[in-house]
């Protein structure tokens, strides 16, 4: 084993440690912008600490399924995280690294919450839930569309070929490429639960999308649900840094490029929830919905270049 | 002086239906007293009457069919003082929270229809509100309401107390009111023992008024950023309305304005070097508050959510009796600020927005109006300094003294009922009291997430209405 993939592994892993510092750092970048002093970018892993030292509850009358979701989308979010190559490098977990494996442990881990809220009957989880399952049904697509715009130059599903061929600066001389990238822009704010899409803040029941769900969660489940909604942040961060932001095809140029990449994505998610006030949730759709006809205008583009 | 006129129980109704049809006149509230009284306070222009029965076997005729506006006064009465109310059907509990939900929500029914409650417990510093939404999907179909979970018995304790004592149970009934409040009681006690305020006098109240409307106003315009997340907006009317209040601390000792009014007189006063420096600091204030506004006029993703939603008709407004900037956001022309004579308005006329479309936007775009009219108002009230002038006595006394007050969420009308100078019975009808079922009303048919916003945009007090 190389020390480049050695590198890798221990990047990987680091995600997992890693995931909860990148909310952090939108906090706080967004706290600043706004003219606050804010918590430091190290919160959620002391509110971690807090809730994992905690026993958890469940309301009456809740069953299995409510118990099993929050470990069921730490899991998914970890196979997820096992996904994603670090600067185009991956090692083998078992897993592999195709990109509609992602696509599906994302849809699984959302199919959780959405079944345990069901189980709770909390009528604010399953408006969270309901709302959660709207946006997904143009936000699937999207991501699907969004990786399909990458995925054809490369020829594979395979995210290292893929972080592969949006290496360079050749790709940026092509249409398709800057209409995935807006589309996957698109898929991080749907992803992420941030505004216009979702307002992580809030404290408005009424309002919630993916915090709704989490409502009756607490202890350690709420620790499991909290890890996995910032390895969310870190898989789509990740994801958007290899197949849609600048980068070198050597592994060290790419590893120092994912490292800026990451936190100029904080600092842009931070900036868009400064500027942009949460949308109407029923003009989400529409959003979404322009954003697939922007990601098929890039497949269409792709086909087109890799026909000629 | 206000006229107490006596009607029999009979003939209550074509009373009050003489007074709103034949003179215009416009319903004040209504309460009942302990010996099983009930009295409706009317008011036109400048003046005030207050109608008074006794009920028969403990019912009098219902007047919601005349005056929608006495809806919540009427369910109070029975469920504070066991009165009961012919033609008023179903008589649904307001304060009492021990019916079973089908005696007090609104039959809704339907495919799809389902209830969502809410509260009265929130995930932020709310006050206990607990809210039933009738919804299909995302669409409120219905909205009931159920405050009064901290209800205090206020006007019941001042009773018997001497007028003076009296004065801290009006301006405890809620601190973002209390200078509206408790100018309110002091006018209403001034009214009935026939004094009148001097200039001084009236030019202070004045001050402390604007000064209350000036943070409150600062407030909404925040809170409203606050209930589409519009984080810039809510930081910025946050930071100006900490300034106004930190303002009201070094003039008069609070920052809720606490202690600055008593009958008949000013405990406060403001020296010619205080009055300059405060007159100063609203330049500034003025100044950078129409800068902020300004910034939300150019957010695009902020103004997109405003308009269309929550919208109050001018005809239900109306109907409803709902007062303040969320009457006039209607088309409503009423201010209680216009023509009146206990205080210094010389001239003005009620604020009118661009387009009176009675939504979001109309009702926040109101206070931006206003807000700049308080300023330059305070701005010439304070161009001399507040001196401890008293009122004089000399006008003609009445067993019932009214007195009306423009709150930064509308018109308070206080009423005092004065025996051998003893508070016998005293009502504090705020403006929050006379716009919570306008709130219902403006957010059927609008969508589930939006009610933070609606809710917002009339910003009414928990506390002023539960008293």
């Amino acid at each position: 084993m190389s020390s480049s993939a050695l590198i890798a592994v221990a990047a990987q892993l680091g995600g997992v440690a890693l995931a909860p510092l990148l909310p952090g750092l939108v906090q706080t970048a967004k706290a600043r912008l706004q003219g606050r002093r804010g918590p430091s970018p190290l919160q959620p892993y002391r509110t971690l600490r807090r809730l994992w030292s905690k026993s958890s509850v469940a309301p009456a009358g809740t069953g299995a399924v409510y118990r099993v979701a929050p470990p069921l989308i730490a899991a998914c979010m970890l196979i997820a995280l096992a996904l994603v190559p670090i600067a185009g490098r991956g090692p083998d977990l078992g897993v592999g690294h195709d990109a509609l494996v992602l696509v599906g442990m994302l849809a699984l881990a959302r199919f959780a919450a959405a079944a345990a809220a069901w189980d709770t009957g909390n009528g604010f989880a399953l408006m969270g839930a309901a709302r959660d399952a709207m946006i997904a049904v143009f936000g699937e697509a999207l991501l699907v569309l969004a990786l399909l715009v990458a995925a054809l130059p490369a020829r594979s599903t395979d995210l290292r070929s893929m972080a592969a061929a949006a290496a360079g600066g050749h790709v940026w001389g092509q249409a398709a490429h800057w209409c995935g990238a807006i589309a996957f822009l698109l898929v991080v704010l749907v992803e992420t639960g941030r505004q216009p899409i979702d307002n992580p803040d809030t404290h408005l029941e009424l309002t919630m999308i993916h915090e709704g769900p989490l409502l009756e969660y607490a202890g350690r489940d709420l620790a499991y649900l909290q890890w996995a909604a910032a390895a969310r942040h870190w898989v789509m961060l990740v994801l958007g840094a290899q197949l849609f932001l600048p980068h070198p095809a050597g592994f060290a140029g790419a590893l120092a490029a994912l490292v800026v990449a990451g936190l100029a994505q904080c600092l842009g998610l931070a900036v868009i929830e400064t500027a942009q006030a949460k949308m109407r949730v029923l003009r989400v759709p529409a959003l979404l919905g322009l954003g697939c006809a922007v990601a098929l205008a890039g497949v269409a583009t792709a086909i087109a270049g890799l026909a000629a | 002086m206000t006229l107490l006129r006596p009607v029999a129980a009979r003939a209550w109704r074509a009373a009050v239906s003489e007074a709103i049809e034949r003179r215009g006149e416009r319903f004040g509230g209504a309460w009942a007293t302990r010996d099983g009284g009930w009295r409706a306070v009317m008011l036109a222009g400048d003046e005030a009457v207050v109608l008074c029965c006794d009920a028969e076997d403990g019912r009098v005729d219902s007047i919601v069919d005349i005056a929608a506006a006495a809806l919540w006064d009427e369910r109070e009465a029975h469920d504070l003082h066991g009165l009961g109310f012919i033609g008023h059907d179903p008589l649904r509990p307001l304060i009492e929270h021990t019916a079973e939900l089908e005696r007090w929500v609104t039959p809704v029914s339907g495919e799809g229809v389902h209830q969502v409650a809410v509260g009265p417990i929130h995930a932020g510093v709310i006050e206990s509100g607990h809210f039933r939404f009738h919804v299909v999907g995302e669409r409120i179909l219905a909205l009931d309401t159920r405050l009064f979970h901290k209800h205090r018995g206020l006007e019941r304790a001042a009773e018997g107390l001497a007028p003076d004592d009296a004065l801290k149970h009006a301006g405890r009934a809620c601190a973002a009111c209390a200078v509206a409040n408790t100018v309110a009681y002091a006018q209403a006690v001034e009214d009935a023992t026939g004094l009148w305020p001097s200039a001084d006098l009236r030019r202070q109240r004045t001050v402390l008024l604007e000064l209350e409307r000036l943070y409150n106003h600062l407030h909404d315009i925040g809170a409203i950023c606050a209930g589409v997340g519009f984080a810039p907006g809510s930081m910025a009317f946050a930071a100006l309305k900490d300034r106004a209040q930190e303002l009201n601390a070094q003039a008069f000792g609070h920052r809720f304005l606490f202690g600055t009014v008593a009958i008949g007189g000013i405990p406060v006063a403001l020296d010619p070097p205080a009055a300059g420096a405060l007159r100063g600091a609203l330049r500034e204030l003025r100044a950078d508050a129409l800068a902020g506004w300004r910034d939300l006029t150019f957010a695009a993703s902020m103004q997109a959510r405003l308009d269309g939603v929550g919208v109050l008709e001018l005809e239900d407004a109306l109907r409803m009796g709902v007062v303040g900037p969320a009457a006039r956001a209607s088309g409503v022309p009423l201010d209680a600020r216009v023509g009146n004579r206990r205080l210094v308005y010389g001239g003005l006329r009620p604020a009118s927005p661009p387009a009176a479309t009675g939504d979001v936007a109309a009702r926040l775009r109101i206070r931006a109006l206003e807000l700049e009219a308080t300023c330059d108002m305070l701005d010439e009230l304070l161009s001399l300094p507040l001196a401890r002038d008293g009122a004089s006595p000399g006008r003609e006394r009445s067993p019932v003294g009214v007195g009306r007050v423009e709150s930064p969420r509308g018109e308070t009308v206080c009423t005092v009922e004065l025996v051998a100078a003893r508070v016998a019975r005293m009502h504090l009808r705020s403006a929050s009291y006379a716009n919570w079922p306008a709130v219902a009303r403006a957010t059927a048919g609008n969508l589930l997430p939006d009610f933070p916003l609606i809710n917002k945009s009339f910003e009414l007090c928990y506390a002023c209405a539960d008293r």
